[in-house]
């Protein structure tokens, strides 16, 4: 478990705003921890399409999640809107590291912080490549080492 | 005690003393062909829910003290995908003052050692307070059986 003090948004270069909806509220009125895992996963793959030219379909090379956690502070309900905050804490050859930050309306403080990590792999035989020069790039912009 | 999570190759299903078999669905699948990240946590989700509901009797709606998910890990050692079904397997990790620690692993229909493991923690907390509260005693003796 993590004691570490509450994310803050000055921490993250990169937002995007989510709708949370009616499906993520659990049986105690609030979003499900699973659920936060969907938000990680729409935020660092918009990143991918929008900032890094990502094409899903296409591409030779994918991301493939190789680990990712999940640190929940503070509940969130629909219909509150988020910003999923998001920057790369660690860049590698073959594999990057997200930082993820989920704040609740207009807050300061995140409610939920956690990582994912991503490795580079040839869609056809799973090996692990270099990270391709336009996701390199992006990540570059957003890179944020203490 | 079954080796470190980090380390897949030294867990086998006999690591787990709590297993249930979960088959996938189609819409598990995302369009790399593989299972979705996210869904693993569901999968983790469902085999903790039901040992706490099964084993250690949680009433999620009328208990006054319940457990809340604070922190989950997990690790992606292989692929899954639809439609083959997955084995859960589940162990008590680490048992505090007021959050129990699980380790967690899925296996795939195609191997002794696991597709993904990692870790899910509960704290036990005061319906109305939302403050840590000790783990009920009943409870607790559940949980060392199955460490």
């Amino acid at each position: 478990m993590s004691n570490q003090q509450p994310e803050t948004r000055d921490q993250y270069p990169h937002f995007m705003t989510l709708q949370t909806r009616w499906m993520d509220n659990d049986i105690y009125g609030h979003i499900n921890n699973v659920t936060y895992y969907s938000y990680f996963d729409t935020v660092v793959n918009s990143f991918l399409i929008d900032e890094g030219g990502f094409d899903p379909q296409g591409d030779k090379v994918i991301g493939v999640a190789v680990e990712t956690m999940c640190s929940f502070k503070k509940s969130i309900a629909f219909p509150d809107p988020i910003d999923a905050g998001l920057r790369v804490g660690k860049l590698g050859r073959t594999s990057v590291r997200y930082e993820v930050g989920i704040f609740r309306g207009d807050e300061a403080e995140a409610s939920a912080s956690g990582y994912f990590v991503h490795v580079f792999v040839d869609r056809a035989t799973n090996q692990p490549v270099p990270i391709p020069r336009s996701f390199h790039a992006a990540f570059e912009r957003i890179l944020v080492t203490d | 005690m079954g080796g470190s999570i980090s380390d897949p190759a030294a867990q086998n299903r006999e690591n787990f003393p709590y297993r249930m078999q979960i088959p996938t669905r189609w819409g598990d699948n995302d369009m790399l062909c593989h299972v979705n990240n996210v869904a693993y946590f569901r999968y983790f989700e469902a085999i903790v829910v039901r040992f706490q509901m099964q084993e250690a009797g949680v009433d999620w709606l009328n208990d006054p003290i319940s457990p809340q998910a604070v922190e989950s890990v997990c690790r992606f050692h292989r692929p899954l995908s639809f439609p083959e079904t997955v084995e859960a397997g589940l162990r008590v990790e680490r048992i505090g003052n007021s959050s129990v620690t699980f380790a967690l692993a899925l296996f795939g229909e195609d191997g002794a050692t696991p597709a993904a493991t990692g870790h899910f923690v509960h704290v036990f907390v005061d319906g109305d307070t939302l403050k840590s509260q000790p783990i009920p005693e009943a409870k607790r003796k559940i949980f060392e059986k199955f460490s």
